[in-house]
């Protein structure tokens, strides 16, 4: 079933190693903003589903930090895409947010409007590091904040945290998953801290190469952090993703199994039916409905996609499908030799990732690629 | 006055960079033979690869108009190349002229190919002009450095023009000289044919052409001629000059440069230094001096992209039309596949072939270690001659190996003397003797071993020398050494593209210096990579690649997929320029590392 995600590109502060598209100090556009979205999606039906209201299954508030944006704003936008589509009983809705800017009020406010999952950016709960990557709330305002969300009654909380932290050992790292995981966490989303181009963070990182771990530590955190995942209830379904069962990221999900997806705002992505298209990323262009991106994939990149994607999550690689596009991927010689050394498994007609191998996949994943 | 009496054939011969191809082009100029807005930067330099590098590769002969006292003058000059790789063919078109100019620097001074140059016009019977160049330079000492000429090269050089060939400056009595100082040839019109080819070409259209100075008698289109060194017999489709582009003319006599074509198919079959007479009147005597070219340097060269080899071969075809001393033999290798083991003259000669494969033909391409020509003697009394290290036998076979060596002469200011001794001795040379020039100026002779040379000789001298010191040398024989192969194993699996051949004493730190640079060029891989330098089964340096740990792309954040996977289709490319031995993978860049051993071998 289709998903729908929205871009809500507004900030209070940019977090250092943040690359995404977001803005500070620009509330007053938020307004503006809001209309043309609500156009864009009051006008998605005719642009690409001739008219008909499709059916959707999950809605994704992204950012940027959603959680800053004005609540009735939050309940137009919801109100204009289940006007516009048909929203399944069975969904899920989330919104990302940052502990600083909910309160029991808001949160009382996304129940209300059905928002039935979190996505909070808890990072870490160490205070000093906190400081170091520029986030605006301590440790126990996290805490709090899930605590708050359980209490108004949300069951599907999932919380970012960064890997490789300048004062993270293995041992405070699974400590801090605990302390989560004991307050009713279903869901975490951890990733490895990079060092992307233009960040404040690299700036810094340059001047000082410990101002993060370095990837020796990092992967050893990492490692640990996936071996005590495994020894719990929570299941790792894809590289970065562990969830108790039911709690996957449904959404999330439809990026990595090549289901259709559509996004609305400034640098939103949307997949469907075989085309990727890109929304521009700026607001002039995006008001102006300018320089939208539309890429028609061929048959040889839905095979490197189905690759990608497949080995980076528990969905596995269909054989037959891309047998169907022309690829035996049971044919490339290194194919062969990564199932001899079980780096693959190869289970009915699909071929899975080997866990332990997930750190290295995009390695895996090239060698396989036609 | 008679038509020969009015020629002059001359050359330039010069240091590198002291200003020759500048020189021609002010002749070429002042004479009125191209008129200024025709003049590309270096007109002598036709390829873009010389202009690139300074240098002049290609000799292509000019033929100028000059009047001195009311006389038409013909000035032919033939430029040569100036760089040791191609004595041979300095010496041919030396040998095609009655005199030289000799350029030397007004603030460099004689130098290693200066006098080189100088010996070789001499060894030729030249007369020699020495011009003084580059005055207009605030360092400028034309008159120390006319001494220099004088005690060094021992010409007399009081009355050299001093010039500034870049603003144009006394160009004139260069002229003048050229016409009062150089003989006009001598030779015979009406007597058989004898001319000598110093130059050739391909051309599309005529064939190979020959460029040749005619020393007696008369060649005209219809003539059947024959080359005496190969035999073989060619109908002149074509006789002309070049002004300095081809101009056909009726026929060439005695004294005169031009070039013939004749349908020849092959560049090979026209060797310079080779002399052409009639074929139904032929002369008894060839011309002296001609030698047969050989290739002293050798390397593999292979594509990085192995469906790439039929273009590569393509491209060694089309080199091979315009170069006859470029050799080349296709090469199986098992971490590199298919290529070609390549002969050149010399380094720069290698280093332009394998630059023109990748700029005129667009190809990537992986080149192995330059090696030299050994002489293998094995205990069953057989001789081997080989150039690719893997080819070596065990050492249990061989009785002992021999290694070309060099007569090498440096020249350099006295501070340096300490500096390049240690050099040389690094490198194995035997210390001959050492000449005080001046009081600035030292030559140090020194016999090393030509495989030492191709490493990186040239970058350490100049590196150690701050660019001040310059070298020369001749081949000077086989000599026994103790030499041994090194080999790689990569995971236990021996890479026969990086074995290398050194001097038993140097073969524990070249293999420690390897396996080190290894260990920072390949990749970490899945799996834990011993990088073992062995001779024979002994192994003499080991390093170990750990296995890789992280390799993720970043997370699939709001659907973006298109981004990850363009980054995958561009690693995926790389992959491209990889190699594998057994399950480990190279980049290429590993095989040419080991040219760059030495900077860090001290």
């Amino acid at each position: 079933m289709l998903g729908v995600y929205v871009h809500l590109p507004f900030c209070e502060r940019k977090c250092n190693y943040c690359a995404f598209i977001s803005f500070t100090n620009i509330q007053e556009q938020e307004e503006n903003y809001v209309n043309h979205l609500l156009e864009e999606i009051e006008q998605s039906k005719n642009k690409y589903f001739e008219g008909k209201k499709e059916k959707i299954d999950t809605i994704y508030l992204g950012g940027g930090t959603p959680s800053i944006v004005k609540l009735e704003n939050i309940e137009k936008i919801l109100d204009a895409i289940k006007n516009n589509f048909y929203l399944s009983e069975n969904n899920e809705i989330t919104i990302e947010c940052n502990p600083n800017s909910l309160d029991i009020n808001k949160l009382k406010f996304y129940k209300k409007v059905g928002i039935n999952r979190l996505s909070i950016g808890v990072q870490t709960l160490d205070d000093k590091d906190l400081k170091i990557i520029n986030r605006l709330h301590t440790s126990e305002q996290a805490i709090d904040v899930v605590r708050q969300a359980r209490e108004v009654g949300f069951e599907n909380i999932s919380v970012d945290l960064l890997i490789g932290l300048k004062n993270q050992t293995k041992e405070n790292f699974i400590k801090q998953i605990e302390v989560l995981k004991n307050l009713g966490v279903k869901h975490f989303s951890c990733y490895m801290i990079q060092v992307e181009n233009g960040t404040k963070l690299e700036q810094l990182y340059n001047l000082d190469k410990n101002i993060i771990l370095n990837e020796d530590e990092s992967v050893d955190i990492y490692e640990k952090t996936a071996d005590f995942f495994n020894k719990s209830e929570f299941l790792r379904y894809e590289i970065s993703n562990f969830a108790v069962k039911g709690f996957e990221s449904k959404h999330n999900y439809k990026y990595w199994t090549g289901e259709n997806y559509i996004g609305f705002g400034m640098a939103a992505h949307s997949y469907i039916n075989g085309i990727r298209y890109a929304n521009p990323k700026n607001f002039s262009q995006y008001y102006l409905g300018e320089n939208i991106s539309k890429e028609v994939l061929t048959k040889k990149q839905i095979i490197e996609e189905h690759i990608m994607l497949g080995f980076r999550c528990n969905n596995g690689v269909n054989i037959p499908f891309l047998n169907s596009l022309g690829y035996d991927i049971t044919q490339n010689s290194d194919y062969k030799f990564m199932k001899e050394k079980n780096i693959i498994i190869e289970k009915n007609d699909k071929v899975y990732l080997n866990p332990n191998y997930y750190g290295v996949n995009n390695f895996i994943i090239v060698k396989l690629l036609p | 006055m008679e038509r020969i009496k009015k020629i002059r054939n001359f050359c330039i011969v010069a240091h590198i960079d002291h200003g020759k191809s500048t020189l021609a082009d002010r002749l070429i100029e002042k004479t009125g033979t191209l008129a200024k807005r025709d003049m590309q930067a270096q007109i002598l330099d036709n390829m873009e690869l010389e202009r690139e590098k300074g240098i002049t590769i290609k000799l292509t002969p000019t033929r100028m108009i000059y009047n001195y006292e009311g006389e038409e003058y013909e000035l032919n000059l033939i430029d040569t190349p100036g760089h040791v790789d191609f004595t041979y063919e300095v010496s041919r078109s030396l040998a095609a002229c009655e005199g030289a100019i000799l350029i030397v620097d007004a603030s460099q001074g004689v130098e290693a190919q200066t006098l080189a140059n100088a010996y070789l016009a001499i060894d030729n019977n030249l007369e020699i002009l020495p011009v003084i160049n580059k005055i207009d330079l605030p360092s400028a000492r034309p008159d120390e450095v006319k001494k220099e000429i004088e005690d060094v090269v021992g010409i007399p050089a009081m009355h050299a023009p001093c010039i500034s060939a870049k603003d144009g400056t006394n160009i004139d009595q260069v002229l003048e000289m050229i016409v009062k100082e150089f003989p006009a040839p001598k030779g015979n019109e009406d007597a058989r044919l004898k001319c000598l080819i110093f130059d050739s070409y391909y051309d599309n259209f005529k064939g190979a052409i020959c460029l040749i100075r005619v020393f007696d008698g008369c060649v005209k289109v219809g003539d059947k001629i024959k080359m005496m060194q190969t035999g073989k017999v060619y109908d002149v489709t074509e006789v002309g000059i070049f002004v300095p582009n081809e101009k056909i003319v009726d026929n060439l006599k005695a004294g005169d440069v031009g070039y013939i074509a004749g349908s020849i198919k092959n560049i090979s079959d026209v060797e310079v230094g080779d002399t052409i007479t009639l074929a139904n009147d032929p002369i008894e005597k060839p011309l002296p001096g001609y030698k047969k070219v050989q290739p002293v340097v050798f390397c593999g060269v292979f594509p990085v992209d192995g469906a790439k080899y039929n273009e590569l071969k393509d491209a060694l075809e089309k080199l091979k039309l315009n170069d006859a001393s470029l050799d080349y033999m296709p090469e199986v290798s098992q971490a590199l596949g298919f290529g070609f083991r390549c002969g050149f003259l010399g380094l720069l000669h290698l280093e332009i072939i394998t630059e023109r494969i990748e700029r005129e033909f667009n190809l990537d391409i992986i080149t192995t270690a330059p090696s030299v020509f050994y002489h293998v003697y094995k205990t069953n009394g057989e001789l081997l001659e080989i150039s690719n290290p893997s080819a070596l036998p065990s050492p249990v076979e061989i009785e002992h190996i021999e290694e070309p060596v060099v007569k090498a002469s440096i020249f350099t200011p006295p501070e340096y003397v300490g500096a390049i001794m240690e050099l040389c001795q690094d490198k194995r040379g035997v210390y001959k003797d050492l000449i005080y020039i001046d009081t600035n100026r030292v030559k140090l002779n020194y016999i090393l071993p030509l495989g030492e040379i191709v490493f990186d000789f040239f970058d350490s001298l100049k590196s150690r020398t701050k660019g001040y010191a310059s070298f020369d040398y001749e081949l000077a024989g086989y000599q026994k050494s103790d030499l041994v192969k090194v080999d790689i194993l990569l995971n236990g699996e021996k890479c026969d593209a990086l074995s290398i051949i050194v001097h038993k004493d140097k073969a524990y730190s070249r293999g420690r210096v390897l396996t080190e640079k290894l260990k920072k060029i390949i990749p970490r891989q899945l799996f834990e990579v011993p990088i073992q330098a062995a001779i024979g089964t002994k192994v003499i340096a080991r390093e170990t690649i750990s296995a890789m740990r992280k390799d993720v792309l970043a997370k699939c954040y709001g659907g973006d997929i298109t981004r990850k996977r363009k980054l995958l289709e561009k690693q995926k490319e790389g992959k491209k320029r990889m190699r594998k031995i057994g399950s480990v993978e190279i980049p290429s860049e590993a095989f040419m590392s080991i040219l760059k051993l030495d900077d860090e071998d001290k």
